[in-house]
């Protein structure tokens, strides 16, 4: 097939604008898979992804479409993950595409990761079709909705094509606009072989397969490959594309998009981002690459049950081989033992990788609160990164501290710009501007701390503006913060793993705020415990878990002893569950305490 | 040959009582017809004559009657089982004959019956000595005649009498549970059950307490309870054998302790349960059920199985585990297998091994938290 009749396309969205419904729509009008075969989003293949509602990995499907004008056309669709957390990964399929559906949701209008989006495809050079979808509900407002894509987007709107990716309506209007308004690729076939690596996932008999647009050239089975930025050599074992279950093909050609095997062990030697080229004619120079992405968000992860060391190692290798995002190395914690230091993109992304790990690998494993990388300057000149709290340097030899800050862009109707205003500053941010979007919504611009935005902004940013508001965010840079350490004793001993680095200013009201919390969150056990908060030395604040009075089965005769036995392994099962530091026994929740404190108390 | 390897003890219940309690989640069920007592009565005595044990029987096996309340059954109905029981050889020369009986359901006749037909030990269920409690239980009876029922009991000669009180119950108080123990001790009560309420599963008594009609006494007040009762009950020379069981000296129950010893029974009637050391079976817990003779539920109980179970249940006891027996019963040495266990427990002051290393038991302050013990042992 000519490369005339190839499109490579995104859809990009903020979330829960529609942006599966309408791949799977477009999967199932172009007759790439019956009816019968659809699954309700088809593209989130991980059991996650589809209990979430949310795609986290990008995909890529072939679909062959019969446009009105009598031609046939191969539709290379390459979804795309809508949270912030991995805007780094949307940035990726962009770059294989040539063009964009910019799905906003017709009762929702636009918000602050549609535009995030919007600027990724723009940087991009994508010729972006906007769609406005979800046009059947009674409270769809396309018209506002056209407005907006207008005065915010700076995009003619005249075109945009009013959809229902539920009922199917103006499904055709997209693909003849994916068509007509899509450039098609502008590859070389006789040049050497440059083919850009957009994704990558790790199968256990496979090895690595690589997601690959080519650009120029072609790419066949038995052909000898070299990545460009590491230089190493493979044959490639198998070439093929997805309509959407995975087929083997001959060849892959310049403009199209598919994956290839070749036998590659380790997913350092394939990285995301990098040029395969032909090793027997290779290209002169690779295409521009990605950014790598960097980690914003850390936390420890440790097995409950110490002897489980082994197995999370091996399976955060694994995981790592099909999501080049997640870093961890080892640490270790007086109170909770062996574990990983691991680094996420976002929160999300760091439930994401628990769940999976505990899921997928039957692991019970504790997570301590997540934090950001603090650069803390010692009075001796030297600059520490600080990603465990457990390890901020002694205050005397701390010359300052700086914490990283994002830019914050806030959409929200502006009955609420007051409370987001109070929360943005309660929250230590900087204000920087604000525009109306329409005479009803504003865009907002702060900087604000990292570690505000992990610890409860989002959730306090919904509440304070009924759900309307909108938050994107992007890392910004470092500050200057005045920042210390609360330490967390219990019966007097200090617990590493649950010291959090706050700002000094509110230090006392975290503090009692978080031995209040840890009381709730803590069982009685045999013995009081003393719950105490400290700087330094200084204990700022001290509750008491106060001891359980009696665990014991009142009765047992012969006739239940079979119930009791299993209402004694059920007991025991639910102590598993916790981990035993020192003579307590805390609950997991106890290591999450900091992010579950209600300031309106 | 060894205890464990004979029959020392027969069960037999009787699924009828006038009232079902709100807090009762035994097989017992309310205002059944005496047509219905007597086609029970002719299928407990088919099940005891064709009962076929490979078992040789201790011929001072205990005998007890349970329920439900084996006293609202009319009089010819419990001779027609005893006579069974006789007859088969299960009822030889028992030391003990036990029958549980509901203050409100006896007379001087049939406490005389019981008496000629051969029981020597009766168990009132009283609970609580305060008639707001008792109705707040579902109880038919009032606490005057409580005190009449032993009075009686006394009458017709029963030299022991064993009372079972409940504390914790919804509106109990300190003082209230004071006041029930301490009238029921001036009785002159050999042997009493002090039980700590359990709310269990899909009880009238669970939804009470879920939609908050009823509320449960604090952590802290029941806390106080248990220790007022266990003070109380030592220092008027009770001793506690098990955890919620105190009785003077020589008045502990027979039947109640080769459970806790973990000895093969026999049990007949609905719901009832037989163990022969290695295997449990337990009827059908419906009158319907068992009349229409469905299978009964057969454990076949693995060797751990078995070990986690006497453990558990010889720890209630105030004499523990016995090294010996224990190593002889399972083959097993228990001080070697379990050594990190009983030294954990011993460091948290839960359990205490006695000077000759012959016999290991909980603690006052670990008979407060059994099940902490218990569970290491699983």
């Amino acid at each position: 097939m000519s490369q005339e009749a190839i499109r490579n396309f995104s859809i990009i969205a903020h979330i829960d604008h529609g942006k599966s419904t309408l791949a799977d729509r477009l999967i199932e009008t172009t007759g790439t898979l019956s009816k019968r075969e659809m699954e309700e989003q088809i593209l989130d293949s991980l059991d996650l992804e589809r209990e979430r509602g949310i795609t986290i990995k990008a995909q890529a499907v072939r679909l062959e479409y019969k446009a009105k004008d009598g031609s046939k056309y191969m539709l290379n669709l390459i979804d795309t993950p809508g949270h912030v957390d991995f805007t780094y990964e949307v940035s990726r399929a962009l770059q294989a595409c040539e063009g964009a559906l910019l799905v906003i949701d017709a009762t929702q209008g636009i918000e602050a990761q549609t535009l995030a989006n919007v600027y990724l495809a723009m940087e991009h050079d994508l010729a972006i079709i906007p769609v406005i979808n979800k046009v059947d509900l009674p409270s769809a407002d396309p018209e506002r909705v056209k407005h907006e894509i207008e005065e915010i987007l700076g995009i003619d709107a005249s075109e945009a094509i009013l959809c229902s990716a539920k009922t199917g309506l103006g499904i055709d209007d997209v693909l003849e606009a994916i068509v007509q308004r899509i450039p098609a690729p502008t590859g070389d076939n006789a040049k050497p072989l440059q083919a850009l690596v957009f994704d990558s996932k790790f199968d256990a008999y496979k090895g690595v397969v690589l997601y690959v647009r080519v650009i120029n050239g072609n790419l066949r089975k038995g052909m000898r490959i070299k990545m460009m930025a590491t230089e190493k050599v493979f044959e490639v074992t198998e070439v093929g594309c997805f309509i959407p279950k995975p087929v083997a093909i001959d060849v892959l050609e310049e403009g199209q998009v598919g994956f290839i095997a070749a036998g590659i062990k380790n997913v350092r030697d394939a990285r995301v981002g990098d040029t395969v080229t032909n090793n027997d004619n290779p290209a002169a120079i690779p295409l521009p690459g990605y950014r790598k992405a960097t980690p914003m968000v850390y936390c420890g992860l440790y097995p409950l049950d110490n002897s489980d060391y082994g197995d999370l190692r091996d399976a955060l290798e694994k995981l790592q081989l099909n999501d080049a995002s997640l870093v961890f190395e080892p640490e270790t914690s007086v109170a909770l033992g062996f574990g990983f230091r691991c680094g996420f993109l976002g929160l999300l992304h760091m439930d994401v990788m628990k769940e999976r790990l505990e899921r997928e690998y039957n692991l019970s494993l504790l997570t301590t609160a997540p934090n950001v990388i603090y650069e803390v300057f010692l009075t001796n000149g030297t600059v520490e990164m600080i990603d465990n709290p457990s390890l901020f340097p002694d205050p005397t030899v701390i010359d300052h501290v700086e914490e990283p800050f994002v830019n914050a862009t806030i959409i929200v109707p502006k009955d609420y710009v007051g409370a987001v205003m109070e929360l943005s500053q309660e929250k230590r941010g900087e204000y920087d501007n604000m525009t109306y979007l329409d005479e009803t919504r504003v865009m907002i611009h702060y900087a604000l701390p990292l570690s505000e935005i992990i610890y409860d902004y989002f959730d306090k940013l919904k509440s304070c503006s009924r759900g309307y508001a909108s938050l994107d965010y992007e890392l910004h840079g470092y500050r200057p913060s005045n920042l210390v350490k609360v330490d967390i004793l219990l019966n007097g001993e200090p617990v590493d793993a649950l010291s959090a680095i706050v700002h000094k200013e509110r230090a006392t009201y975290r503090g009692r705020q978080l031995v209040e919390k840890l009381r709730s969150l803590i069982p009685r056990q045999m013995f009081e415990i003393p719950v105490q908060a400290a700087i330094g030395n200084k204990v700022i604040a001290r509750e008491t878990v106060s001891a359980m009075r009696k665990d014991v089965l009142a009765k047992c005769y012969g006739g239940d002893i079979s119930r009791k036995h299993k209402l004694l392994e059920k007991q025991k099962e639910g102590k598993k569950r916790m981990k035993q530091v020192g003579t307590v026994e805390l609950p997991q929740e106890a290591f999450m305490a900091i992010l579950k404190m209600d300031d309106s108390k | 040959m060894n205890k464990w390897e004979q029959i020392q003890g027969i069960y037999v219940h009787i699924p009828f009582c006038l009232q079902k309690c709100l807090y009762c989640d035994f097989a017992s069920f309310a205002q059944k017809s005496d047509k219905t007592m007597a086609k029970y009565t002719d299928k407990i005595c088919g099940e005891i004559n064709q009962h076929i044990s490979d078992m040789y029987i201790n011929p001072q096996a205990t005998i007890y009657f349970g329920g439900g309340t084996p006293s609202v059954l009319p009089i010819k109905y419990i001779e027609k089982i005893v006579a069974a029981l006789k007859n088969k050889g299960l009822w030889q020369k028992p030391t003990e004959v036990t029958i549980e009986a509901n203050p409100g359901t006896i007379s001087a006749e049939s406490l005389q019956a019981y008496r000629h037909m051969g029981f020597n030990r009766i168990s009132f269920g009283i609970q609580s000595m305060q008639d707001s409690e008792l109705k707040a239980m579902g109880r038919i009876h009032t606490a005057r005649e409580a005190l009449a029922a032993i009075e009686m009991a006394r009458s017709a000669e029963f030299t022991h009498i064993s009372v079972d009180l409940i504390y914790g119950y919804p509106g109990q108080t300190i003082k209230s549970v004071t006041n029930s123990l301490e009238t029921i001790v001036k009785q002159g009560i050999k042997h009493l059950s002090v039980y700590g309420l359990v709310v269990e599963e899909d009880t009238p008594l669970q939804k009470k307490v879920e939609t908050g009609e009823l509320l449960l006494p604090g952590e802290d007040d029941s806390g106080d309870m248990y220790d007022f009762i266990e003070k109380y009950l030592i220092q008027q020379q009770y001793r506690r054998y098990e955890i919620s069981n105190y009785a003077l000296e020589g008045e502990e129950s027979k039947h109640y302790l080769l459970y806790w010893q973990y000895l093969p029974y026999l049990g007949f009637g609905v719901s009832a349960c037989s163990f022969n050391g290695k295997e449990r079976k337990t009827n059908p817990y419906t009158i319907e059920g068992y009349l229409n003779e469905a299978e009964p539920l057969i454990e076949k109980l693995s060797p751990a199985d078995t070990l986690a179970e006497y453990i558990f249940m010889g720890l209630r006891t105030s004499q523990g585990i016995n090294l010996e027996i224990a190593c002889k019963r399972f083959n097993v040495d228990i001080k070697k297998r379990y050594e990190q266990e009983i030294k954990e427990c011993q460091s948290k002051g839960l359990l205490q091994v006695d000077a000759g290393e012959t016999s290991f038991s909980l603690t006052e302050f670990g008979m407060k938290f059994g099940n902490q013990v218990f569970e290491k042992f699983l």
